[in-house]
């Protein structure tokens, strides 16, 4: 072959301008540019999630318990509950609103922050790392460590928009009469409330350098956070171990006590574990292959064939690592609920204001039934986005490309898409089941009374809505499938709004009847209209076979 | 099952306005090996995605022995084993398990000449494809295929990322595939490989067959080359009819020569060639010449992608 007989390729004008033109005043920033541009989308969803609790707490708590006298009673009812107290922390001065939202929020939103910051983080890090896009960016010009640095200021954009969107609304929250909390009482609330979002975005980050797969990063920073978790309840259990609130960040967090007696000193050791894990993360980035571990990892393992024999068994052994994540939250979340619901529903007991908003969210009476009722809501929500998760990993599949390989063998779409709808079904009762017998569990416990075939149906009570969000989003996947976790989470969010207004005002019924969770009723309280709930599941069901249809009749499409 | 293992008549992909395929007329036998060679964009992989079934035509229809490629998909993709140029698999599946699931997926294998092709291409089954390079993937998925004996390999790039020992093993097995009496489209812009391999080879050019036909053919449609090197000074041959792609270099010219080579040799006969070199082209020298401003190709559709 003589390659010099070759005719060049036509030359465009071009050639003759410059043809590297710098991309902008700070190339190198790109890396801190494309993850603050994620993390802050996300911090920003989660800053509305953390403002909205913060005031259905306090507006909750001042609307509920109005007079001295029925504070003083919840006070004297929760701040004495050893086990209540260890879940979620020490109770502090509950006879006050700033008291109550304090150790609500904080007992609930130290979790969920310290799971966002370790999700996000290792997602940033690590997941796009194994998806191969910082192999391109790193042969740019930065280096390995600068590559983490500048990651770790993206990150920190997205903390900086959690804080500042939960602090904005907990002071407009403040200035309400009801309320009443100072704007400088209201910032430090907000501080303290993202602080264990800061430790496990750094621990997240640090765990992204040690382990081999972004779900194993994932996995070491929960351990740490369920050890730290572990430390904190024994602490506040009330037997005499107070100290070993010290060893965690999560007892440090507590120890800060905004509104009732701040400590911003103790600002200075979270700050400082948050420097130690960025740096140590920066400093590990470097000493390791780009796509290896620090940690030995198994890259190796032996043929398990079980789950291999077809698309619906491979999809059950790709998810069961979620779904089993997902129904352990969903349980322990129904087991504290459950667990609570008899001295809840006591504490409740003639107190009119309460029965308003609660009958507003559909839990008539005042009893350990109504507080059921409300904490079942919890439970739908839960398990819709079990579902709104699971479907986003079979778009991902899609997009990924890993369906080629199974497409272009002897596999139907519509079995393969069925298939894994129907495995995202079997999720759904899963969950919903557990949080029905967990829900029981907690409350035979204490026993409330209830019974384990009430509380299963109250489970099963909140499957029809999640398959009716699924089956819209199936349908958007047969469509439109770039738009379908758009479609399904922001489905799930505003009914969730909805719901939490709902709960506050009086809201126009047309309103209330967009949200999926309104069309449910709120088992235990009032039984489970099934013919409603069959309707639910109709409509899932046949959305999502309109999504399996036109899913079979698209080009596939990537990312 | 006819004896026809790809036929597609008029087929056509648009996505919005660009065109990635217009009117593509296509005929494998059943036993054939078709090269598919076209630059990036042309058109290649949208052409085996279309015949698998993954993105649908906006017009024109394709078969697959027979099987509509649309409304038969289950019943051709048992003929076929398709190798993608990029192996995008399970990351947490070990390489044992990929084969093990595509294998039951596909519904047949031939296990001892997977443990043979497993040796072949040196692969570690144990591995999870997490832990694997970019060829040892490749090697995977051409393992997956190759192991289930179908009657038609739809290979899109499948040596991309294989280094040349890699290459012989690929070579290899495609052979006995032909000797079997397997077909194979093999779409590649290695084409040397495909040079050592095709009976047949169709140019793709902006989503237009442009070419098509056994090498033999092409080389007797196509221009000669021709080197002279002279004694005094070089004579303009550029005007010449049939004259193509002419370069000088101190006092050689090399040209290309389509058609009737006497007024060529008149020229180079009044003016002192030293030395005359001339052959029929390689298939490099084809494809560039269909690609190269001296071809005679219109262009009717730059756009593809």
């Amino acid at each position: 072959m003589r390659p010099e007989l070759a005719v060049s390729a036509p030359v465009s004008e071009s050639v003759s301008r410059p043809l590297v033109s710098r991309a902008g005043r700070w190339p190198a920033a790109v890396i801190a540019w494309q993850t603050a541009r994620k993390a802050v989308r996300s911090g920003a969803l989660w800053g509305y999630v953390f403002g909205a609790y913060v005031a259905t707490s306090a507006f909750g708590y001042a609307v509920t318990y109005k007079t001295p006298a029925a504070r003083e009673k919840f006070a004297a009812t929760f701040g004495s509950n050893v086990a209540i107290n260890a879940l979620i922390g020490p109770a502090r001065q509950l006879q006050t609103v700033a008291g109550f939202t304090v150790w609500r929020c904080l007992g609930v939103l130290s979790i969920v922050g310290a799971v966002w910051g370790l999700l996000t983080s290792t997602r940033l890090l690590r997941g796009e790392e194994d998806a191969g896009r910082w192999e391109l960016l790193l042969s740019g010009q930065t280096t390995r460590r600068r590559a983490v640095v500048e990651a770790l200021f993206g990150l920190g954009a997205g903390l900086f928009v959690l804080w500042a969107l939960t602090a904005v609304i907990t002071v407009l929250v403040g200035r309400s009469s009801k309320v009443n909390i100072s704007p400088s009482s209201a910032l430090f609330l907000a501080v303290t409330l993202v602080a264990p979002a800061a430790v496990f975005l750094a621990s997240g980050a640090l765990a992204s350098q040690l382990a081999a797969t972004r779900r194993q990063a994932a996995g070491y920073a929960a351990t740490l956070l369920g050890a730290f978790y572990a430390l904190r309840m024994v602490a506040d259990s009330g037997t005499g171990l107070q100290w070993l609130r010290w060893l965690t960040p999560l007892g440090w967090v507590e120890e800060l006590k905004p509104f009732t007696s701040p400590r911003p000193l103790v600002l200075i050791p979270i700050i400082a574990l948050v420097l130690v894990l960025a740096s140590s993360a920066a400093y590990m980035s470097g000493r390791r292959d780009l796509g290896a571990s620090t940690l030995p990892d198994r890259a190796t393992s032996a043929m398990h064939p079980a789950l291999l024999s077809g698309p619906t068994r491979l999809a059950v052994r790709l998810v069961r690592a979620s779904v089993i994540a997902w129904c352990v939250g969903i349980a322990a979340g129904s087991l504290l609920i459950g667990f609570v619901s008899k001295q809840a529903g006591n504490s409740l007991k003639g107190n009119t204001s309460v029965g308003r908003v609660l009958a507003r969210l559909g839990a008539p009476g005042l009893n350990a039934e109504t507080y059921l009722g409300v904490g079942f809501l919890i439970a739908a929500i839960m398990v819709a986005f079990l579902g709104a998760g699971l479907l986003g990993s079979t778009r991902a599949e899609e997009a990924d490309g890993h369906i080629d390989h199974l497409l272009a063998r002897p596999v139907s779409r519509s079995s393969w898409i069925g298939g894994r709808l129907a495995v995202t079904t079997v999720a759904l009762v899963l969950g919903g089941l557990g949080a029905g017998v967990f829900a029981w569990l907690g409350a035979a416990s204490q026993h409330s009374g209830v019974s384990v075939g009430s509380l299963v149906a109250a489970g099963m009570n909140v499957v029809p809505p999640a398959m009716c969000v699924l089956g819209i989003g199936a349908l958007t996947l047969g469509v439109r499938p770039r738009a379908t976790s758009a479609v399904v989470y922001g489905l799930i969010s505003w009914a969730l709004l909805v719901e939490i207004i709902g709960g506050a005002i009086n809201l126009n019924h047309w309103v209330l009847d967009t949200s999926v969770f309104h069309q449910m009723t709120a088992a235990p309280a009032i039984s489970p209209n099934w013919s409603v709930e069959a309707v639910l599941a109709a409509v899932g069901v046949a959305a999502g076979s309109l999504g399996v249809l036109a899913f079979g009749r698209r080009d596939l499409a990537g990312e | 099952m006819t004896s026809t293992a790809i036929r597609t008549e008029g087929l056509s992909k648009s996505f919005g306005s660009v065109v990635a395929l217009r009117n593509l007329d296509l005929e494998v036998s059943a036993g054939e090996v078709v090269g598919y060679l076209g630059p990036n964009g042309a058109g290649k992989t949208t052409t085996i995605r279309l015949l698998l079934g993954l993105v649908r035509p906006t017009a024109g229809r394709a078969e697959i022995f027979g099987f509509d490629c649309l409304r038969k998909p289950v019943e051709a993709h048992k003929h076929l084993a398709y190798v993608p140029g990029e192996a995008s698999l399970w990351p947490s599946l070990t390489g044992a398990e990929t084969l093990h699931l595509l294998g039951r997926v596909q519904g047949q294998v031939d296990t001892g000449y997977r443990d043979e092709l497993i040796d072949r291409f040196d692969l570690d089954p144990s591995k999870k494809v997490r832990a694997y390079s970019k060829g040892n993937r490749q090697k995977l998925i051409l393992v997956a295929a190759l192991m289930t004996r179908a009657d038609l390999l739809l290979l899109d790039e499948p040596t991309a990322g294989l280094d040349p020992l890699m290459e012989q093993a690929f070579r290899q097995s495609v052979h006995e595939a032909r000797e079997r009496g397997q077909s194979i489209f093999l779409s590649s812009h290695i084409l040397s490989e495909v040079e050592a391999l095709c009976d047949r080879v169709g140019i793709l050019r902006a989503g237009v067959l442009v070419e098509m036909g056994t090498l033999a053919q092409m080389r007797h449609l196509s221009a000669l080359s021709v080197e002279a090197t002279f004694d005094g000074s070089v004579p303009d041959v550029s005007r010449l009819p049939g004259v193509i792609s002419v370069e000088v270099e101190g006092r050689t010219v090399r040209c290309q020569v389509r058609g009737s080579v006497e007024p060529l040799l008149k020229v180079l006969a009044s003016s002192g060639v030293h030395e005359l070199l001339s052959r029929e082209p390689s298939l490099e020298e084809l494809f560039l010449a269909h690609y190269g401003p001296g071809s005679d190709v219109e262009d009717d559709a730059a756009h593809a992608t």
